[in-house]
C-alpha cells in the first residue's frame, strides 16, 4: 500500500516537474497568451467555466456576508432569466487582492471581478475592458449616480472602465442623542464650530471625539487637504516637505484640541475596533471620523435606539477646500479585457447594480444604493444622504495622508502621540522630518 | 487528585512533594491559559455588545452564534476535505522526509551541506514568493480545471511545501543515535535500508510524533495555498472555508459570531490532537522502544 | 561508504525531487527578481526593469524598513529568550515524572492551535483594555496603581504587548520539541545519576542539557524561521495600516507587493523579492551558526 502511494506521488511529481520546466521557460520568455490556455485545457463540462457561454465572476466578498448573499441572489435570478450559467467564486478580500493578478497573468478564464474603485482602476488598470459602448448600449447612466460614474471615468483615465456599486463616503459620524442633549442644533461646518461643539460635549461629561489606530491618519490627511487641497497634501507626504506651514498648522490645531481634552483618554492606545465599539457605540463618545460602513459595523453594540448623524469634515479658516470635498467612492465591477462574454457580463453587472438587487444589497448590508431610482436609503444611514449628495471633489483614501507607504506608520505613530497629548506640534513636525527616509 | 489513581502507581507522597515546585509552576501557567481561553469560549456564547462592555454572558448563553456559524457553511464537507488532505500529506511526508533526514544526518557525502542549506533557505523565503510564481506555471497546465487533479495537486503542494521543514526537524532525531546499532545490524547481515526501517526509524519516534502533530496542524490550518490553488468549492479545506466566515463576521461587526466560528474551527483540531498524540504515544511506549 | 551509496541516493531522491519541483524555480526567480523593478509578482519578464542593487540600497536607506528589521531582531532575541526558557522549563517539569502529564502537555500546547484572530482579539480587547482589562484588574487588586494605569497599547508599550501575546502562543510549540528531545534520553542515565547521588539540578545540567544540544539547534532554527515569517500577529495588532512598533519585514514586503492599507501606493515586487532574499540569508546564517556553536557529533546515545 505504501509503495503504491509513493509510486503515485512520484509519478505526479515527475509529470508536474516535466511540465513545469517547459511551462517555466515559456512564461519567462514571452508575454504568454492570456485568455487562451485555460479555455483550451477545459475538460468537457466539468465546470461551467470556459464552455463559451458561461460567465466566471470572482468576487471580493465572502459567501456569508450580506453583500455576498445579495450578489448570489442577483446571479441566480440572472441565470434563471437568461439561461446563462455563472461560476461565482467568493474569493474574499485576500483572495482577490493577492490572487486576482496572478490568475489574470496566467490567463485564467475570469470574465468579471470586483474590488475597490481605486485598486481596480489603478493597480489592475491594464486588465480592464473599456465599458463606454456597453454602458451606452444599455443606457446605464440614466439611473446611475453621476458623481460616482464621473469618479470612475477620472480614475479610469478619462474613460469608463468600471461600474460602481456599494458607494461609501468618509465623514464624521456622531451620536445624535448626545448632540441633542448638550444643545447642538446644527452640525459643525467650520473648525471653530467644531471647537464650540466639542466644548459643549466635554462640558456635559462626554468624550467629544474618539478614533482607532486604523483611521487616525485620516484626520491628519483631511485637515491638511482642507488647508492646502489634496494634491498638495499628497505632494508633501510623498516628497517629505514637512517644513510646509500646513503641516505645523494641522499639528497645532490637533494639539490645541488635545490640550482642551477633546479626544478620548485612550485615543493613543485604541486598537481597532476599541474606539468605535467600546466608546462610540456604547454612547460615551460623540464623534468618529469614518466611512459610511460604520453604522453597520457597530449596530449590534449601538442598539436600535441609536440615532446617527453625519457631517463632512469641517472647513478650516484660510483653507482651500470646503465641506464639499471628501473621500467618496465605491466598490466597482469590471470586465476582463480578454473576456469573450463581455455583453453577458455587462448584463450581469446591470442585475447586480440596478433595481431590485441593488436595493437588496443596500438593505442587507445597510449600505448606500447605487441606482438613483432606489432613493430610499436604509434608515441607519439616511443621515449620510445630504452629505453624499453635496460632494463635488473627490479625495483618495485618507485624503492623501497614506500616499507614501514608507511614511504612513510614522505619521500614524506621531499623530497618535499628538492626539494623546504626549507630543506637541513642533515635536510632531520634527519627528516626521527626522524619519525622512 | 486521587481520582485517577487507578491509572498510576500508588501515590508516593515523598516523590510528589519533591515535584511540588513543578506542579506549582504548571498550575500557575495553566490557570492563566484557562482564563484567557475561557474568555474566548464565554465570548462565543455572549452578544457582541457584552464582549465590548465586559459583561460576558450577562444575558445568558447565546447558542444562536453557533447556529449562525454552522448553517452558513458546509461544515461537514470542509472537515472531510481537511481530514483527507492532512492525513495523506502527513503519512507521505514521513515516508519521504525520514529517510532523507536519516542520510543527511548520518552520512558524509558530497552535496550534503548543499542540500541542507537549500532546505533551510527555502524555509526563509516568504511563502507568497513561492506560491504565486508556482501558480503562474500550474494554471497554464490545466490541472486546476478538474476536481480530481486539482485535489492531487493540493496534496502534492502541501507535501512539497513541508518537505524542508520536516526533513530539517527530523535530522536532530537521527543525529546522535549510537553507531553501535547500525554496526550490530551490519554484522548480522542486515542491509542498511532494512536497518533504517526496522531499527533506526523506531528510535526517532518521539521526533516523528512531534513533527507529525505539527505537520497535521500546519496543513489543517493552511490558508494561502488552498486559497490560491483550490479552484472549486468542493475542494475547500477548513481554513479557507471557516476563516472566510471569521473574516466576514469581523467585517460586519458580528464579533460574537466570530468567536463561535473560531471555536468551531478549534474544537475538532484539539480533539484530533489529543486523539492522535495519545494514540501514537501509546503505540510507541507499548512497543517498548527506548532511545 | 560504497555499500551505502545506493541507499543515500534512494533515500534522498524523493525529498530532493519534491524540493526541486516546489522550491527551485520560485527561489531562483525570487533571487533574480530582487535585481529588478517589477510591479506585480507574476508580471511577465518583458515588463521587468533591471535596476542592479538599487532595491537593496533603497531598503538600507528606508527608515521604515530599518525599523522593521529592528523589530524583527527584538522579537527574535527577546522573544526567543522568553520562549526558550519557558518551553525548556515546562518540558523538564513535564518529563520529571509528574502526574497528569498528557493533560498538562495538551493544555500548554493549546494556545498554539487556537486561531490567531481570536487570540489577538482577546488580548487587544480584553487583557490590555485600559477600561476593564485583565491586567488593569489584576494590578488594581494588587494595589499597584501606577501599573494599573499603563495603557498597554500606546506606542511605548505596544511592542511589549505584542511580544507577550505572541510568546504566550509559541511556548507550547517549543515545549513539545524539547519534551520529545528529553523523552528520547534513556531513563538509565537518570537512574544511574540518582544512584550516584546527583540531585535534579545537577542531572539537568550534566545530563539533560548536553544531550539536548541537537534539540536546541532545531528549536532555534524553527524559532528563527517563524520569527522571520512574523506577519499575522503584526497585522492583527495594527489593522489596515502598519505600525512602527509592530511592523516586520514581512509586513513591509506585503506592502510593497500588494499595496499598503486602503490607499493605492506604489508597488514593487522586486523590492519584496529583495526582502525575501535578505530574510532567507538571515535564516541560513542562524542555522550555520547553530551548527558550528552547538556541535553534538561527539555525543551518542
Amino acid at each position: 500500500m505504501r509503495k503504491k502511494v509513493m509510486a503515485l506521488a512520484l509519478t505526479t511529481a515527475m509529470a508536474v516537474s516535466l511540465a513545469a520546466c517547459g511551462g517555466g521557460g515559456q512564461t519567462a520568455g514571452t508575454t504568454a497568451a492570456p485568455g487562451t490556455t485555460a479555455a483550451d485545457n477545459q475538460g468537457g463540462d466539468a465546470q461551467p467555466a470556459g464552455d463559451g457561454s458561461g460567465l466566471v465572476y470572482w468576487s471580493m466578498w465572502e459567501a456569508t456576508e450580506p453583500q455576498g448573499q445579495a450578489i448570489q441572489a442577483a446571479v441566480e435570478q440572472f441565470t434563471a432569466d437568461t439561461g446563462i450559467s455563472v461560476d461565482l467564486q467568493f474569493k474574499g478580500r485576500t483572495g482577490i487582492r493577492e490572487g486576482l493578478q496572478p490568475a489574470l497573468d496566467a490567463g485564467t478564464n475570469i470574465d468579471l471581478f470586483d474590488e475597490d474603485i481605486d485598486r481596480v482602476n489603478t493597480t489592475w488598470g491594464q486588465y480592464l475592458m473599456d465599458l463606454e459602448d456597453l454602458a451606452k448600449g444599455a443606457d446605464y447612466e440614466a439611473t446611475a449616480n453621476a458623481g460616482l460614474i464621473a469618479a470612475c471615468r477620472e480614475v479610469g483615465g478619462g474613460t469608463l472602465k468600471s461600474i460602481p456599486y456599494q458607494p461609501n463616503v468618509f465623514a464624521f459620524f456622531y451620536n445624535q442623542s448626545i448632540f441633542d442633549e448638550v444643545g447642538i442644533t446644527a452640525a459643525p461646518t467650520t473648525w471653530a464650530e467644531l471647537d464650540a461643539a466639542c466644548a459643549k460635549i466635554k462640558e456635559a461629561g462626554y468624550t467629544p471625539i474618539t478614533c482607532d489606530d486604523a483611521y487616525i491618519t485620516c484626520m491628519f490627511g483631511y485637515h491638511m487637504s482642507r488647508l492646502v487641497g489634496e494634491p498638495k497634501t499628497e505632494e508633501i507626504v510623498k516628497g517629505g516637505q514637512w517644513d510646509d506651514p500646513s503641516v505645523i498648522a494641522t499639528a497645532e490645531a490637533y494639539a490645541d484640541f488635545a490640550s482642551k481634552g477633546y479626544f478620548s483618554d485612550t485615543i493613543a492606545s485604541n486598537v481597532w475596533p476599541a474606539g468605535q465599539n467600546q466608546e462610540l457605540a456604547m454612547g460615551t463618545a460623540a464623534m468618529y471620523l469614518n466611512g459610511s460602513w460604520l453604522p453597520n459595523e457597530v449596530k449590534d453594540m449601538a442598539g436600535d435606539d441609536f440615532v446617527w448623524g453625519c457631517f463632512s469634515y469641517p472647513a478650516v479658516e484660510g483653507g482651500t477646500d470646503g465641506v464639499d470635498a471628501a473621500n467618496y467612492g465605491a466598490q466597482v465591477l469590471a470586465i476582463n479585457k480578454d473576456s469573450q462574454n463581455a455583453e453577458n457580463a455587462f448584463k450581469l453587472i446591470c442585475y447586480i447594480t440596478q433595481g431590485e438587487f441593488d436595493k437588496m444589497l443596500s438593505e442587507l448590508s445597510i449600505g448606500i444604493p447605487a441606482d438613483s431610482n432606489n432613493s430610499e436609503w436604509p434608515e441607519l444611514i439616511a443621515c449620510v444622504k445630504p452629505v453624499m449628495d453635496s460632494m463635488t471633489t473627490r479625495y483618495p483614501w485618507a485624503a492623501g495622508a497614506e500616499a507614501n507607504a514608507d511614511m504612513t506608520p510614522i505619521i500614524k505613530e506621531n499623530f497618535l502621540k499628538l492626539c494623546g497629548g504626549s507630543m506637541d506640534a513642533q515635536g510632531f513636525v520634527d519627528a516626521l522630518k527626522k524619519a525622512g527616509n | 487528585m486521587a481520582k485517577i489513581k487507578k491509572h498510576h502507581e500508588p501515590v508516593n507522597w515523598k516523590k510528589e512533594l519533591r515535584l511540588a515546585p513543578g506542579y506549582i509552576i504548571l498550575l500557575l501557567w495553566i490557570s492563566f491559559t484557562f482564563i484567557l481561553l475561557g474568555w474566548v469560549l464565554l465570548a462565543s456564547f455572549s452578544t457582541t455588545k457584552e464582549i465590548f462592555s465586559n459583561q460576558l454572558l450577562a444575558s445568558g448563553p447565546h447558542f444562536e452564534n453557533y447556529v449562525k456559524a454552522w448553517v452558513n457553511s458546509d461544515v461537514a464537507g470542509i472537515f472531510r476535505n481537511s481530514l483527507i488532505y492532512s492525513v495523506i500529506s502527513c503519512i507521505l511526508l514521513i515516508l519521504i522526509c525520514a529517510p532523507a533526514a536519516y542520510v543527511l544526518a548520518r552520512f558524509v557525502f558530497p552535496g550534503n551541506k548543499l542540500i541542507q542549506t537549500g532546505f533551510v533557505s527555502a524555509m526563509g523565503v516568504p511563502v507568497v514568493m513561492i506560491v504565486l510564481p508556482l501558480f503562474g506555471i500550474v494554471a497554464n497546465l490545466g490541472i486546476l480545471n478538474h476536481v480530481m487533479s486539482n485535489a492531487v495537486l493540493l496534496i502534492f503542494l502541501y507535501i512539497g511545501i513541508n518537505v524542508p521543514y520536516t526533513t530539517i526537524f527530523l535530522m536532530t532525531f537521527f543525529g546522535n543515535l549510537s553507531r553501535a546499532f547500525e554496526e550490530a545490524a551490519a554484522i548480522d547481515g542486515c542491509p542498511p535500508t532494512k536497518t533504517f526501517w526496522l531499527i533506526m526509524l523506531p528510535m526517532a519516534q518521539p521526533g516523528i510524533i512531534t513533527v507529525t502533530i505539527f505537520n497535521f496542524i500546519n496543513i489543517w490550518n493552511e490558508y494561502f495555498i488552498s486559497l490560491i490553488f483550490a479552484n472549486s468549492d468542493q475542494l475547500r479545506p477548513i481554513a479557507v472555508g471557516l476563516y472566510s466566515m471569521i473574516n466576514s463576521m469581523k467585517y460586519t461587526g458580528d464579533w460574537a459570531g466570530m468567536f463561535a466560528a473560531v471555536v468551531i474551527v478549534f474544537l475538532p483540531t484539539f480533539i484530533l490532537y489529543l486523539f492522535l498524540s495519545e494514540k501514537i504515544i501509546a503505540g510507541v511506549t507499548g512497543g517498548g522502544v527506548k532511545g | 561508504m560504497k555499500r551505502n551509496r545506493g541507499m543515500i541516493i534512494l533515500f534522498l531522491t524523493p525529498a530532493v525531487l519534491m524540493f526541486s519541483i516546489i522550491f527551485l524555480y520560485p527561489i531562483i526567480r525570487t533571487i533574480i527578481m530582487s535585481f529588478f523593478k517589477i510591479d506585480g509578482i507574476t508580471d511577465p519578464v518583458a515588463n521587468w526593469q533591471f535596476t542592479g542593487l538599487s532595491n537593496f540600497i533603497r531598503l538600507a536607506n528606508t527608515s521604515l524598513f530599518r525599523i522593521s528589521m529592528w523589530n524583527l531582531f527584538r522579537i527574535w532575541l527577546i522573544g526567543g529568550i522568553i520562549v526558550m526558557s519557558l518551553a525548556l522549563l515546562f518540558a523538564v517539569v513535564i518529563t520529571s515524572g509528574i502526574r497528569f502529564k498528557s493533560f498538562f502537555r495538551a493544555v500548554i500546547y493549546l494556545p498554539n492551535i487556537v486561531s490567531a484572530v481570536a487570540l489577538a482579539t482577546m488580548w487587544l480587547q480584553y487583557v490590555y483594555s485600559p477600561k476593564f482589562g485583565l491586567l488593569k484588574t489584576v494590578f488594581t487588586n494588587l494595589g499597584l496603581t501606577s501599573l494599573a494605569k499603563v495603557q498597554w497599547l500606546d506606542n511605548d508599550h505596544k511592542f511589549l504587548a505584542l511580544l507577550l501575546a505572541y510568546c504566550f502562543g509559541m511556548v507550547g510549540y517549543h515545549m513539545l520539541i524539547f519534551a520529545s528531545g528529553i523523552e528520547r534520553i534513556s531513563s538509565d542515565y537518570f537512574e544511574a545519576a540518582t544512584l550516584d547521588g546527583a540531585n535534579k539540578v545537577n542531572q539537568f545540567r550534566y545530563i539533560t542539557l548536553p544531550l539536548l544540544k541537537g534539540v536546541f539547534k532545531t528549536n532555534i532554527t524553527m524559532w528563527s524561521v517563524t520569527s522571520v515569517g512574523f506577519f499575522v500577529w503584526s497585522q492583527l495588532f495594527s489593522t489596515v495600516t502598519a505600525d512602527t512598533q509592530t511592523i516586520t519585514p514581512m509586513v513591509y514586503m506585503y506592502m510593497q507587493i500588494f499595496g499598503a492599507g486602503n490607499s493605492i501606493t506604489e508597488r514593487n515586487s522586486g523590492l519584496g523579492a529583495a526582502i525575501g532574499v535578505l530574510l532567507s540569508v538571515c535564516v541560513v546564517a542562524v542555522f550555520w551558526l547553530c551548527n558550528h556553536l552547538l556541535r553534538d557529533d561527539d555525543l551518542e546515545f
